[in-house]
């Protein structure tokens, strides 16, 4: 069972969706992306996380091929981004973080007009809109449309081809809990498929929530990379905050002994008034880790 | 190039102009003045410019810009002097509209095609049986021959004013001291007048020693060419509005308003290539303004649309707009930047057609396909082509190649940026 598991391990990491390698880009003087080296496997819901600045976005802009690196290489489903962007296009979708739809149109012209560049039938433009829950609003022009609305229409578009690859800049900004529970869900069911999914988000709950893997990336370095699970065992501060009976704050470190025994004895002397463990905070070791204010 | 994006691509193109209801509007009053063009025509609807409506000398710029004036050097002892105290005396409102020419004797009497608004006229000295003749030839615009009285008011009161202190001279020279020549009157555009006057003059100089004025001969003719017929010039205008809108301005705005938007790079990175992309709107932009330019043209003047010369003319035209669009749709980066160069581009050809033609710069506007345009189409429409129509559609087909490869090479380097 074991020896299954790392075959299987290894096909994926042997053929990442995903492969990037010393990749640097260079706007003038200042670098964005410093050899940055990944792999995305397949199947797999990556998160790209870091503060602004921290390269996030230029690395998607290479991976769409809308950025050609400085040095690396960058392939993704085993086609180089600069020399074969052309086979490379119809394989991947991608959410941008600043919605671009036809606003004299209606949702439903948007998405036919992109089924026809892609040669998909009509049938799945209304497919696509019920699993956005827009359907009712597919006539309806765009301009009419709320930001959650549009949001929901890129990613509508971005599904239409059934891509092998998404790529999201802030899918769920602007959307209510429910909306943003639908596309947590379709991502899910994208990834289920086989397919591979990257996003980069604020929102550490959903990173939690529903990604596999997460890159922290900051000065264009990426400065950790594991499950949001593993991240939080390697980072959660086992720290308890107590209240003396005096009405004094004290902070324990559970990991030192000394300390764990100061607490036992305060405890048992009956002078604390309440003890209160804390709970891991993404946040926080984002803060940790990239040593710089959340953007 | 695959046919299904091509035209998804194309089909866009057209739901974004049907969405757009000021463009429709526009279109349909182009059209409708375009109607009433031919509606209110007195030769008769859907006749177009007639050649009443041109004898009428209804010019849209009235008046004569340039005279030129041609002489020859035959008989240069009379031609020099004569010569001199004109060039001395042009009136200084007319000193940069008179132009004089020297012209071979073999080719005075040549017949020469002149653009609206230029007139002409020929002095030629010789001697014929021993007396001196001068023959002064005014050309005129056809049917308008108050446009010279300006040049003729100076030429025939200087002619006679010069031809008298010629006369004197050579009467000082005989030691003639009593001549009593007669003094110039007031201007008189008459021709009799002006003939007697230099009869009478002539007569009285012969009284003292025959032959020292010359015998003047004056014609005044109409010139060969045809004026700028007001309702097919307006019909020109906008013809080349409707294809100038459509290339030059919404081609532009609308590629930088795609851009901005981030649309174009949702198509860009869509299986559409940008050559698919960039040959959608090459086919979409020249078409529409095309059509809208050929709707103007047939509502104007049915017959036009079967010349070959005006669909010529017109692709010309829609090919050279459609360059200069996607010259500034690729130097500009945000729709206000792309109005702005639209808008910049038509005042700065306009204001250099302007100086040029009212200092008389000349080649410099040859360079602008808009100094072609208006007389390649204005002469399809006005049922006028001559050789020198054919040589202005050669020149606009050069220009027009131009732009395009310019913005070629433009988007080969910039690409959508």
């Amino acid at each position: 069972m074991v020896f299954r598991r790392i075959v299987f391990y290894n096909c994926f990491m042997l053929d990442p969706a995903i492969s990037i390698r010393g990749l640097t880009v260079r706007y003038g003087s200042f670098t964005a992306v410093d050899s940055l080296t990944l792999d995305i496997r397949k199947g797999e819901l990556f998160g790209l996380l870091g503060p602004n600045g921290a390269g996030k976005s230029t690395t998607i802009r290479v991976l769409i091929g809308q950025r050609r690196p400085t040095g690396g290489s960058v392939s993704v489903l085993g086609h180089d981004v600069v020399r074969e962007w052309a086979k490379i296009k119809p394989l991947f979708g991608y959410v941008p973080d600043r919605e671009n739809h036809f606003e004299e149109f209606t949702g439903n012209r948007n998405l036919e007009f992109f089924a026809e560049l892609y040669g998909v039938p009509r049938l799945r433009v209304r497919e696509c809109l019920e699993m956005v829950e827009l359907e009712e609003a597919g006539n309806t022009l765009v301009r009419g449309y709320s930001l959650g609305m549009r949001r929901k229409l890129l990613l509508a578009r971005a599904l239409l081809h059934q891509p092998r690859v998404l790529y999201l800049d802030e899918p769920t900004a602007n959307l209510d809990v429910h909306s943003a529970e639908v596309v947590h869900r379709i991502l899910r069911e994208r990834v289920s498929q086989g397919g591979t999914v990257v996003l980069t988000t604020h929102d550490m709950d959903e990173v939690e929530k529903i990604c596999d893997r997460v890159g922290i990336v900051c000065k264009g370095k990426l400065v950790a990379l594991d499950s949001p699970l593993a991240l939080k065992q390697q980072h959660t501060e086992r720290i308890t905050d107590a209240i003396l009976a005096t009405g004094e704050r004290q902070a324990f470190d559970m990991d030192r002994e000394s300390e764990r025994h100061t607490l036992a004895e305060l405890v048992r002397d009956g002078r604390t008034a309440s003890l209160q463990t804390r709970e891991f905070d993404f946040h926080a070791t984002f803060l940790k880790l990239t040593g710089q204010a959340f953007e | 190039m695959r046919f299904y994006i091509l035209r998804a691509l194309v089909v866009k193109e057209l739901h974004r102009h049907a969405a757009n209801r000021g463009g429709i509007a526009l279109g349909l009053l182009l059209i409708a003045a375009a109607v009433m063009l031919s509606v209110f025509n007195p030769a008769g609807f859907g006749r177009g410019g007639s050649a009443a409506t041109e004898a009428a000398g209804t010019g849209m710029v009235g008046g004569v810009q340039h005279c030129f004036v041609y002489y020859t050097r035959e008989d240069s002892e009379l031609m020099t002097p004569v010569l001199n105290h004109l060039e001395k005396t042009v009136p200084p409102d007319l000193a940069h509209r008179v132009r004089f020419r020297n012209m071979h004797p073999d080719r005075i009497k040549e017949g020469v095609y002149y653009q609206p608004g230029v007139a002409s006229i020929r002095i030629n000295a010789y001697t014929q049986d021993g007396r001196p003749h001068l023959r002064v030839d005014v050309f005129h615009p056809p049917g308008d021959t108050a446009a010279m009285a300006p040049y003729e008011t100076w030429l025939w009161r200087e002619l006679r004013v010069g031809l008298q202190e010629i006369a004197e001279q050579k009467l000082k020279a005989l030691k003639v001291t009593n001549a009593d020549l007669p003094r110039v009157g007031t201007a008189d555009d008459d021709l009799w007048a002006v003939r007697e006057a230099f009869a009478s003059l002539r007569r009285d100089a012969d009284g003292w020693q025959p032959g020292l004025v010359p015998e003047v001969e004056i014609t005044r003719e109409g010139l060969g060419g045809q004026t700028l017929e007001l309702r097919s010039a307006i019909a020109t205008a906008l013809v080349v509005f409707a294809l100038y809108f459509s290339c030059v301005y919404l081609l532009p705005t609308l590629n930088c308003e795609e851009r901005e938007r981030g649309v174009l790079l949702a198509q860009a990175l869509s299986p559409a290539s940008p050559a698919e992309i960039l040959m959608a709107k090459f086919l979409f932009y020249p078409v529409l303004g095309g059509t809208l330019a050929a709707i103007i043209a047939g509502v104007y003047k049915p017959a036009v649309l079967s010349t070959l010369f005006f669909w010529a003319g017109l692709f010309t035209v829609a090919a050279g707009f459609l360059g200069i669009g996607m010259t500034i749709a690729t130097l500009a980066k945000t729709q206000r930047a792309a109005f702005m160069g639209a808008m910049c581009y038509l005042l700065s050809v306009s204001l250099v057609l302007v100086i040029c033609s009212t200092n008389g710069i000349p080649f410099v506007s040859n360079l602008a396909l808009e100094y072609h345009v208006p007389r390649v189409l204005h002469a399809s429409l006005s049922g006028s082509v001559h050789s020198v129509h054919w040589l202005h559609l050669l020149a606009a087909m050069g220009l027009a190649a131009f732009w395009l490869v310019t913005a070629g090479w433009l988007f080969r380097r910039r690409g959508w940026q």
